[in-house]
């Protein structure tokens, strides 16, 4: 596994990517925080909403394919919550859609609403990070105020989550090659055990040595990077753009379309 | 236990996350003085060890076809001592925030609280308060595995908490603190069977990092164990009982808003109480579709126009883009 199937995209170049981490991800903010904040049983007005990360998406060149496919793998919680709705919502109401009426329940409003809100938000937290190096990420977020510790321990965790999570699925393999057939509970509890117990040796061991190599070149607890961080004409208009069309949906198509 | 987006309101979300990041800067500010440079990879690489372990799943008994995993905040909470692990399980949640999408990014300060400081706190303080400093391996063992159930547990608790202070749950608050109750205390036994089983191994193989030999370790006095653990049941007690007077707005809401039927709440514009209370009251029993029927074509033929219109954008804006990538690799040629 490597980073490149996290954030492969982040590594592209559009007028997306150029723009400033810190804008971009104050705009995601804001925008999850009145997505959510929107009525739970009005459905259309999420389609409008659709619009901006869509547009982030595209101009960005993410496929969608790859958005949606990352939504669907983190919504199992949500669409359980979602469907208690209908469950335990059962208020009949009628849905009037263009030239279309049908009746159906409160519940149900509430669950697509749900289920509208999670993809929108998801969507827009995944057109932020796959529009935006991590390492770019990070620095925006200590201008914006984030602990230098909070911040380092991130980079760092980002640095080797996928060389750790390589070895994890080289014992996992090791131990599917050993075991045929079904282990008992037992047995297998304390193979798990010393896989954790000898990852972990591991970990603090790699830890030492990394720890040498780092005080070796210099390391006193910062990043030293090539700052690029400036906030240019394009990420006014960013911010402006999309201030305008979340507050603008907000204050002006909301009412009508309720 | 993520939380998502759509659990919170944003009052709430904005107060937890207010929380996690103060209480976020103060742990960052205290271990200032005590972490020097040469502990900030052992931090990461436990927080990527954290995520690895996660993978290493086992059988569980009795129940044919699942497979149970650890969560590893108590762990690392008794070996590194509790405010490195909150810190550390802190970026592991964040990073599965922002990479993984894990848990929404409004959620970000609930999952924090729940996931991080809570089982770290709680988990380590039991931890010591049983052990007491002696390293007989049965106090050790007693002390881990309720450690790991009381730290899941009461983040499991907050969960439902901070949904039902946001008002939007469905499900009655009991239903869903019993449920979250239940799975997180069997969740809870086998990560503290799991913690218990690896703190042995490691005992075995290498004692010397189970024994305060590890660095960055923060001693606590006695009294901040107690202050911390007061602070906490004061904070469950004080959400518990917000609870207890703010359910009903919560009901009612699901009465009063409807903001799918325009028509529904201002029938009388009477500000005397009783009319209020008895407009309410015939609101609520009155038969829906009388009032949704009524004014109901022009909100149906606005949203259909959003919606269309909402498809058409999006429509004309991949094509537009379509078409200049299309022309920016013709140039490229």
């Amino acid at each position: 596994m490597h980073h490149a199937y996290i954030d492969k995209f982040a590594y592209q170049d559009s007028p997306v990517h150029r723009l400033d981490a810190r804008v971009k991800f104050i705009i995601t903010v804001v925008f999850t925080a009145i997505v959510i904040s929107l009525p739970r049983t009005s459905v259309s007005i999420l389609f409008c909403y659709a619009i901006g990360p869509f547009a982030v998406l595209v101009l960005g060149g993410i496929p969608p394919r790859f958005a949606f496919k990352h939504i669907l793998l983190v919504s199992p919680f949500v669409v359980v919550l979602a469907l208690t709705g209908p469950l335990y919502d059962r208020t009949a109401t009628i849905v009037v859609f263009g030239p279309w009426s049908w009746q159906t329940t409160l519940g149900w409003l509430r669950c697509w609403s749900i289920l509208g809100k999670f993809v929108l938000t998801m969507l827009a937290l995944i057109a932020l990070v796959s529009t935006t190096r991590f390492a770019d990420l990070l620095a925006g977020l200590h201008r914006l105020g984030v602990p230098r510790l909070l911040v380092i321990q991130l980079g760092f965790l980002y640095r080797y989550i996928f060389l750790l999570i390589d070895s994890a699925q080289h014992i996992l393999r090791a131990r599917a090659a050993r075991s045929v057939g079904r282990v008992c509970f037992r047995d297998g509890f304390k193979f798990t055990a010393a896989m954790l117990g000898s990852l972990f040796v591991r970990s603090v061991d790699s830890a030492g040595r990394i720890n040498s190599a780092m005080q070796a070149r210099g390391f006193e607890g910062k990043w030293r990077t090539i700052n690029r961080l400036t906030i240019r004409r394009p990420d006014y208009i960013f911010a402006a753009v999309s201030l305008c069309f979340t507050l603008g949906l907000y204050l002006f198509v909301r009412p009508v379309l309720g | 236990m993520h939380m998502a987006n759509e659990l919170l309101s944003v009052p709430v979300a904005t107060g937890t996350l207010a929380i996690a990041a103060g209480g976020l800067g103060l742990i960052c500010r205290k271990l200032r003085q005590v972490v020097t440079s040469d502990k900030l990879p052992l931090m990461g690489i436990l927080g990527a060890f954290i995520f690895a372990a996660q993978m290493v799943n086992f059988q569980l008994p009795a129940m044919p076809g699942t497979s149970g995993h650890m969560v590893g905040a108590v762990l690392l909470a008794i070996i590194l001592g509790p405010h490195l692990a909150a810190v550390v399980i802190s970026s592991v949640v964040i990073v599965q925030c922002l990479i993984f999408q894990d848990g929404g990014l409004l959620a970000l300060g609930c999952n924090v609280i729940n996931m991080g400081l809570v089982p770290s706190y709680v988990g380590f303080f039991l931890y010591r308060i049983i052990t007491a400093g002696r390293s007989s391996s049965i106090r050790t063992y007693i002390g881990a595995m309720v450690a790991c159930v009381a730290g899941l547990e009461i983040g499991a608790i907050l969960v439902p908490i901070e949904a039902a202070l946001s008002g939007v749950l469905l499900v009655p608050f009991s239903t869903f603190l019993i449920t979250m109750v239940g799975v997180h205390f069997l969740v809870g036994l086998v990560e503290g069977l799991i913690t218990v089983a690896v703190l042995a191994y490691l005992q075995q193989v290498r004692p010397d990092l189970v024994l305060e030999a590890l660095p960055g370790k923060v001693r606590l006095s006695r009294k901040a164990v107690l202050a911390t653990l007061l602070v906490f049941t004061v904070i469950t007690a004080a959400g518990l009982s917000l609870l207890a007077s703010g359910m009903p707005d919560g009901l009612e809401w699901s009465y009063t808003d409807r903001p799918d039927q325009p028509e529904f709440k201002p029938l009388v514009s009477n500000e005397s109480s009783t009319i209020t209370a008895v407009d309410d009251l015939q609101s609520k029993y009155a038969p829906l579709p009388d009032y949704s029927v009524r004014g109901a074509l022009a909100p149906g033929w606005t949203s259909f126009a959003g919606v269309i219109g909402s498809a058409v954008t999006m429509a004309v804006i991949w094509a537009v883009a379509f078409l200049l990538r299309k022309r920016q690799t013709a140039v490229r040629l």
